[in-house]
């Protein structure tokens, strides 16, 4: 029996999608049986980030109406042969899937994978309720914006009521050198004021955008340091003590010059 | 949307207390006195009839005397709130300003018709 993980935010453009893409492939790597549901319907780019755009015949909501099987829904990855996706609709009414409807989904697709990872749209309605219903824990995303700790406070909050406790937090989009100048949120502001477990903390990485761009998440690329961030993050969530890795960006001759004489 | 946790028809009791924290979106309503055991965060929201006292630290916006009690105080360890209401007058924090580090429980109250702040000193 698996377990279904649901990755959310409240707000958007926080990275809950790279996160989802690079989570789950880093979860395939390790060997697992990994099925990643896109529940964005309407602005669905799971697909997209995983670049298997191309390959889509049947999404979520033909599943539900039962316009075709599970099995003939769900689109196996170009890289891994043991992960697959379940895309959304894009032009369907969103309104056809319920919270019934994704716990029975959550429930069969369980029952063959290791995990399930969702996919949460942003914002607290309709779509965020689908995401969290069949889920039997929650990821929480953020940024070191004041807007997006609000937002992660309140989808806690709102996790809580729902029966998810003790949701796990990535802070995504960390830049060592702005927090170091007092220019940024701080991890710890951030962990005094949403208290709750720290699941890991992905470095703000150039090769994140390359990477998304071209559909190959960079989870697998071994040079990058956020990759190397969500690769401990999959450790983590299969249970293996993993210390947090520093980013701490490594001082260039010049920098160490500038250093000795002052000035920044 | 908002949840309230506790809604001001529930009174019966002059005082309640609440045993968890706070989030954003989360309010508290109360037609006596609330005791918070936790932080309130910014975003969460509270309003008393009475007296408000957070064990934690205070950073949402709180309403004490909402009901015209211009003797209701607002405690706090932490007291760093976002908005400040006691009976009609309401105070914010100051423009373009880090909260400070102050590390003792403060006290809000009505004097000489004026909000102000001050170090909580243990009443003899």
């Amino acid at each position: 029996m698996g377990e279904v993980l649901v990755i959310t935010s409240g707000k958007g453009g926080v990275g809950k999608t790279t996160s989802t893409a690079n989570i789950g492939t880093g979860l395939a790597m390790l060997g697992k049986q990994v099925v990643m549901v896109d529940t964005d319907i309407g602005l669905r780019n799971l697909d997209v980030v995983l670049g298997l755009e191309n390959r889509i015949v049947y999404d979520i909501v033909d599943v539900v109406r039962g316009n075709c099987r599970l099995k003939q829904a769900l689109i196996k990855d170009k890289r891994f042969e043991n992960m697959f996706l379940l895309p959304a609709a894009q032009t369907k009414d969103k309104t056809s899937v319920t919270e019934e409807h994704m716990k029975a989904l959550a429930e069969q697709l369980k029952a063959e994978f290791d995990y399930v990872i969702i996919d949460c749209p942003a914002g607290i309605e309709h779509g965020f309720k689908n995401a969290i219903a069949g889920a039997d824990h929650a990821i929480v995303v953020t940024t070191p914006e004041v807007s997006a700790v609000r937002d992660a406070d309140r989808i806690i909050g709102l996790l809580e009521a729902s029966g998810l406790e003790s949701p796990k937090l990535i802070i995504n989009r960390i830049r060592t050198k702005m927090v170091q100048a007092g220019d940024m949120m701080a991890v710890d502001d951030m962990m005094e004021i949403l208290a709750v477990d720290l699941l890991g903390i992905v470095p703000d990485d150039d090769t994140i955008v390359i990477s998304t761009n071209r559909g190959e998440p960079a989870v697998t690329d071994e040079d990058s340091k956020a990759g190397q961030a969500y690769r401990n993050i999959t450790r983590r969530i299969i249970g293996e003590e993993v210390p947090l890795m520093s980013l701490e960006e490594k001082q260039g001759f010049l920098d160490k010059l500038k250093t000795l004489f002052g000035s920044k | 949307m908002t949840e309230a946790i506790i809604k001001a028809d529930e009174a019966g009791e002059n005082t309640i207390l609440v045993q968890k924290s706070l989030r954003s979106g989360q309010t508290v309503e109360f037609p006596g006195n609330v005791v918070i055991l936790g932080d309130v965060n910014p975003g969460a929201e509270i309003i008393a009839g009475g007296h408000i006292v957070v064990m934690g630290a205070l950073r949402g916006v709180v309403h004490a005397g909402a009901l015209g009690d211009e003797t209701a105080t607002i405690t706090a360890f932490q007291l760093e709130p976002t908005q400040l209401r006691i009976a009609t007058h309401i105070t914010r924090s100051p423009d373009g300003t880090d909260a400070p580090d102050i590390i003792h429980p403060e006290i809000a109250m009505i004097r000489n018709g004026v909000v102000v702040i001050e170090k909580y000193v243990v009443p003899k």
